[in-house]
């Protein structure tokens, strides 16, 4: 039992977040900024949706990057056509972290253009996707420029876990976090660094120690029993 | 034929709660029906049969301790904090960890100790568990999840316990 306790530990390992029972994200998160707890790191994707405009009312779709790390619904007629024939939208991962005073952001920071503005009466259901390497966030924020000043949005209903959702009637960047000034939601500090090895010494023969003698006593039991 | 159909059953359910759980809104019901499900299997098998008891009960819940801190610790120690599933999943990881457990180290184990005594049932319940996960979770995840298949699996064959790894899942599936 120690020995396959040690070889999970180096499975798990090699693998963020380690051991998880596919209530945690699909596919690992991909960073513009990996955190140093992530794993192997693919590039974040940015995507890009034509809307067909028939008899001046835009259709109903979807924008999302190809990661599904951001998806932007849009509503029928949402958009102000002023006499196109069609709307674009593209959505890029920023290239760059920046960390705006007061919040800890953790997503990527995403752009969303158009090439028409939205109706205020028809908003545009955003959702973005985090890790579970970091703790929930509690907002998505936006800015019209990376460098701020940042405003928080006001959440929707969670809808699938891990994904955080919102509604928008314009464009310009968005990223999931919380105030920095606040406790992280949903972690539990149970130290690190030096101590890990200690504590996982002590796991493994915690495990041992506390099987040992079940074993030894059911086996006698059973022979016993014979 | 019993150890047939049940592992029929469970790789079915398995995997029917996996690829529902990826339609928008249908997570928590999928997961709450599969672990029901799951845990439908081991019906007909005599507790005792399952690995289910009260005698050495104290060693059985601290084992369960045990084995939930050294699943969830490479996670821990990767992010110096035990991130904890969003609350709405709770119910839901629990239903899915005691239903696994009853399936895989439960029904299953004992089904396969009949036909081919501990080894195939070691062995076996590992592997269909592995295979169980595979549409949940992407390939280069399956090692650690058959790995912590064996240790839970070689915890039921050693000590004759499924309460520690019931345990130790419901622990490990309430923080990731």
């Amino acid at each position: 039992m120690a020995v396959a306790a040690l070889l999970y530990a180096v499975a798990a390992w090699t693998v963020a977040p380690g051991f998880y029972d596919g209530f945690g994200p699909p596919q690992p998160y991909n960073w513009t900024c990996p955190p140093s707890q992530a794993g192997a790191n693919s590039p974040p994707s940015s995507g890009h949706l034509t809307i067909k405009v028939i008899d001046g009312v835009s259709d109903a779709n979807s924008a999302f990057t190809d990661d599904g790390q951001l998806v932007i619904g849009f509503l029928p007629g949402a958009f102000v056509v002023d006499g196109k024939s069609s709307i674009t939208v593209d959505v890029k991962p920023l290239g760059s972290c920046p960390e705006p005073a007061g919040l800890r952001f953790v997503t990527n920071i995403y752009q969303v253009t158009a090439s028409a503005s939205l109706d205020p009466q028809k908003a545009a259901n955003l959702v973005l996707r985090y890790s579970n390497l970091e703790p929930d966030p509690s907002n998505v924020y936006t800015a019209t420029d990376p460098a701020g000043p940042w405003s928080a949005m006001a959440r929707s209903q969670q809808g699938q876990p891990f994904t955080i959702e919102t509604r928008t009637t314009r464009f310009g960047y968005f990223a999931a976090g919380y105030p920095a000034s606040a406790p992280p939601p949903g972690a539990v500090t149970i130290g690190g660094g030096q101590a890990l090895p200690i504590i996982a010494a002590i796991l493994v023969a915690v495990v041992v120690l506390a099987g040992l003698p079940l074993a030894v006593m059911r086996r006698r039991e059973k022979r016993t029993q014979r | 034929m019993r150890a047939g159909l049940l592992v029929l059953f469970v790789l079915l359910v398995e995997w029917s709660r996996a690829s529902i759980a990826q339609q928008p809104r249908l997570a928590l019901p999928a997961l709450l029906v599969g672990g029901a499900a799951l845990a439908a299997s081991a019906i007909g098998w005599p507790a005792e049969r399952l690995g289910l008891g009260t005698s050495r009960f104290g060693l059985r819940i601290l084992g369960g301790l045990a084995l939930g801190a050294v699943l969830v610790l490479p996670a821990a120690a990767r992010s110096s904090a035990v991130p904890l599933l969003p609350a709405g999943l709770a119910v839901a990881a629990v239903a899915v960890s005691v239903g696994e457990e009853l399936a895989f180290r439960g029904a299953l184990y004992a089904a396969l100790e009949e036909l081919g005594g501990a080894p195939v049932a070691v062995l076996g319940s590992t592997l269909l568990w592995t295979l169980a996960h595979v549409l949940s979770h992407p390939p280069e995840f399956l090692g650690a999840v058959a790995a912590a298949g064996l240790l839970l699996a070689l915890w039921r064959w050693a000590c004759r316990d499924l309460v520690a790894p019931i345990l130790g899942h419901v622990i490990a599936d309430l923080a990731l």
